[in-house]
């Protein structure tokens, strides 16, 4: 059914679009045989990632199995896996149609000819027709895409603004209250184990742009990992320290989300301290709750594995950190990053001393 | 704890078991009391985990049941099955012992009690005595427990609350408890960070008003509950950034208060707050506050129209603000009918998806708090799943944020028997047969839902479901829906604003 000038031919001697066997492969007839990886044989592939829980859980080798695809190599699923998790992010949920799309525009660009899902025409100026109408659709398609990317990311900008601000205000309520907070609605926010989880998380938040630029790594996944694959910031470092600047505006490459949500839980607790003792603070102090001991300190110790930047005074709890970290978004906007070094002393939101001044945009 | 169980098979006989006798009442209000529904197949308990714990529990009443939950797993119930319903089984919690099960089981037990007739009180109160000794009181609980907690909490709220119970003033307002705004605003914004629950339902609805006035020079918003303001932020910046050459649109929102002061100084607070955000963007904003009458109904004559502008009407139902009739029928169905009388040019409406198709028999409290139990309890998955060692955290979350709903939910599930105002729900469903027209969702919608939901854990899933909405899942359980709205060509004469489905 395939004229002979096709180069794809399926070693197994079965027509790639006809009826797929278990083991249909097609391969290429150059010089080096390469797999080619049909629309079948790639669903296949995915399916089989589904059913092992996915692209970061699979492996080549079960992939392989499940697949029970003769001729399939470990090399190849290894390639392909890979190739697959990279591009999981911002091909993952996109409208089925144009991963079809995409594939089969893969496959009709290629010098082979075309082969054409919907036609069993073997005309070929109908098909190349067809085909470029197909690219078309899924250039259209994508742009749209990342027209859509471009607004979810100001989007979420905007919103993460705009609660920074009302926390902001909050806060500010609360010292006007001055003495009358009662201590004991702060008590469960003061929890210090809370804020070392907090600050533990480093999550990138949604404001980090990362997640979006298709050549940087993707963030994404590592959100539901368990925190070590983060915190060591060497993730993080290369999530933030990639060569190319950050395109969008907020590109010093930090969440500032994260901060944020250090510094209000921290707040609470230096508003208390504040209250209590009055001190007069140019740094932001952490002021860890009746619960702390020293049992908290190793457990941030423990989780910011950064040179001790902290320290601890004889009143056991007061954390200063490095003052030359400004606020994300009062920082100059950088496009390269800081160091995994002053990642951690950043995260823990040490020494932010300017927390009221936010300015907007 | 075997002392517990030993004084339940009483109680649950006496709970009004098919049966047994006395406590039964009428069938039309007693149509779930028998055992089996209690197994509901929404909870997908598998029949080995309950076997150890039914044998503690009493032989003799339950020596019969492998039967009928065999049964029970061959037929499906039928009312809350839809259509589109995966095939893949619902959230299964991890259970982890059988603390758990006893907790889930005396939790089921009590508002199976309260799901028969008045007398269900009291045994209701008893269960709900030993569910709080069972319950450590700190939070530092699984999460099973904590989830336990807050429903627990939510059948006290039901049963301290309630107009036909013995009736205390102000108690019915929401939030039931009250968190400083500082507390609030923070755990909201980590919940934004760790679930698309928070952001998806703004999202949606957003993207549908840009699109729907797209060119304008005016827009006007009516919210129903605006809350702290958190999803105008985002079409604040997308309006003041219009790349396409014409100055911004001006923007007004006016909101819609309970009459109640405290709620009407937090509505302008909220102005005040997006009026200096809008500024501080550069977009032309301007607030107004619209309120409700005593009976929490709305009136057209309170909201300021300017000819010409096109007007969205914008409903978010959260059962976390639901108070003092705030989100009951004939507040929310006033103010959707007042859609109308502003000729608005689109609806957006956010709410807690049931799953009930118009017109089903939506059943008991018992069903329905059953229902609101699992959407719990798969939220509390999604969270664990995504971030496993911050459960000091989610802790809180779970507390500030999803307390409050989860007590809001219980009243919701309840108020359907009719006893007390009825509090909406299956608006979208109210909505199309009441005649509002669905707004198809664009591309571009259905593809920012699916970005969103990249950035966080593969369970969550986006559908379309009738074309105009936007549901939100995780694994299966329907969490939340996003649906939008016109009005109709031609609406039914005086409708009613009550769910009469």
């Amino acid at each position: 059914m395939f004229s002979s000038k096709k180069p794809t031919m399926n070693s197994h001697e079965r027509p790639p679009m006809c009826v797929q066997g278990d083991s249909g492969l097609v391969l290429t007839t150059d010089p080096k045989p390469r797999l080619r990886w049909t629309v079948e044989l790639h669903d296949r592939f995915v399916d089989a990632v589904a059913q092992l829980g996915g692209p970061d859980k699979a492996t080549p080798k079960t992939i392989m199995r499940v697949m029970g695809v003769k001729g399939l190599t470990l090399y190849h699923l290894k390639s392909h896996l890979q190739k697959f998790r990279l591009g999981k992010q911002p091909h993952k949920e996109f409208n089925d149609h144009s991963k079809d799309a995409l594939d089969m525009q893969r496959n009709a660009a290629s010098s082979s000819g075309i082969m054409s899902r919907t036609a069993m025409n073997n005309d070929r100026n109908v098909q190349i027709t067809e085909a470029l109408r197909m690219q078309k659709e899924v250039q259209r398609r994508l742009h749209e895409q990342l027209e859509v990317q471009k607004h979810l990311q100001m989007r979420i900008e905007a919103q993460g603004k705009y609660m920074q601000s009302i926390l902001e205000k909050a806060y500010q309520s609360l010292a006007g209250e001055g003495a009358m907070i009662a201590t004991g609605s702060y008590k469960d926010l003061q929890n210090q184990a809370t804020m070392n989880q907090l600050g533990a998380m480093a999550f990138p938040s949604l404001q980090d742009l990362h997640l979006f630029n298709n050549d940087q790594l993707e963030i994404s996944p590592q959100l539901d990992r368990p925190l070590e694959d983060f915190f060591p910031s060497n993730e993080i470092a290369l999530c933030l320290g990639k060569k190319r600047p950050n395109p969008y505006s907020y590109s010093n490459g930090k969440s500032p989300l994260i901060w944020s949500d250090e510094l209000k839980l921290q707040e609470f607790g230096s508003h208390e301290e504040n209250l209590k003792n009055n001190i007069d603070h140019e740094h932001l102090q952490i002021a860890p709750s009746i619960i702390n001991g020293g049992m908290e300190m190793e457990s941030m110790a423990d989780v910011y594995e950064a040179k001790p930047v902290l320290s601890v005074d004889s009143n056991g709890e007061k954390y200063e950190g490095s003052s030359k970290v400004g606020r994300p978004s009062s920082a100059p906007r950088r496009a390269t990053v800081s160091t995994p070094e002053r990642m951690s002393p950043m995260i823990r939101g040490g020494g932010l001393g300017q927390t009221r001044n936010l300015s907007y945009a | 704890m075997e002392l517990v169980l030993d004084d339940l098979p009483a109680l649950i006989f006496s709970a009004g078991s098919s049966t047994t006798t006395t406590t039964t009442t009428t069938t039309t209000v007693n149509d779930d009391i028998s055992w089996e529904d209690w197994l509901s197949p929404h909870l997908n308990w598998s029949h080995e985990d309950f076997h150890p714990f039914l044998a503690a529990v009493g032989d003799h009443y339950f020596a019969t049941l492998p039967h009928n939950i065999q049964n029970q797993s061959s037929s499906t119930s039928s009312t809350t099955t839809t259509p589109e319903e995966d095939p893949t089984p619902p959230t299964k919690f991890p259970i982890e012992s059988n603390k758990t099960q006893r907790l889930l089981h005396l939790l089921t037990a009590a508002a199976e009690a309260l799901s028969g007739d008045l007398n269900g009180q009291d045994l209701a109160r008893v269960i709900l005595i030993r569910l709080r000794e069972l319950l450590s009181t700190d939070n530092a609980g699984s999460g099973i427990e904590r989830l336990t907690n807050h429903f627990t909490e939510g059948l006290n709220a039901l049963l301290d609350g309630d107009a036909t119970f013995p009736r205390r003033s102000e108690s019915n307002q929401f939030p039931y408890r009250h968190y400083p705004a500082a507390e609030v605003l923070t755990a909201f914004q980590l919940l934004q960070d760790m679930s698309p629950i928070a952001s998806f339902g703004h999202l949606t609805a957003n993207q549908a008003i840009i699109e729907a006035v797209a060119g304008e020079c005016r827009v006007h918003i009516v919210d129903y509950d605006i809350a702290e303001g958190i999803q105008w932020a985002s079409l604040i910046q997308e309006m003041a950034s219009r790349n396409d050459g014409l100055p911004p649109p001006h923007l007004k929102i006016t909101a819609v208060t309970n009459g109640k002061r405290r709620s009407a100084s937090a509505a302008k607070e909220t102005g005040r707050r997006l009026s200096d955000f809008a500024a501080s963007v550069g977009q032309p904003f301007s607030f107004r506050l619209c309120r409700l009458d005593q009976h929490k109904r709305f009136h057209l004559a309170a909201v300021k129209l300017v000819k010409g502008e096109p007007v969205v009407v914008n409903c978010v139902l959260n059962p976390g603000q639901v108070g003092y009739g705030h989100g009951s029928v004939t507040s929310v169905g006033s103010f959707l009918v007042g859609a109308v009388g502003l000729r608005a040019r689109l609806v957006t409406l956010i709410e807690e998806d049931i799953g009930a198709a118009a017109g089903e028999e939506k059943g008991s409290f018992l069903r329905r708090f059953m229902i609101e139990l699992e959407r719990y309890m798969a939220i509390w998955e999604s969270l664990e799943a995504g971030f496993p060692k911050q459960g000091r955290v989610r802790e809180m979350v779970e507390r500030v944020i999803l307390g409050p709903r989860i007590i809001g939910a219980v009243r919701r599930a309840y108020g359907w028997n009719g006893i007390r105002e009825p509090i909406v729900e299956e608006c979208g469903e109210w909505m199309a047969a009441a005649g509002f027209a669905r707004v198809g969702l664009s591309f571009s919608n259905l593809c920012q839902a699916r970005l969103l939901l990249g950035l966080f854990n593969d369970g969550y899933k986006v559908e379309d479901d009738a074309s105009n909405k936007l549901l939100l899942s995780w694994k299966s359980r329907r969490l939340l829906s996003a649906s939008v709205w016109t009005i109709p060509t031609r609406m039914s004469p005086s409708p009613s604003p009550s769910l009469a489905i």
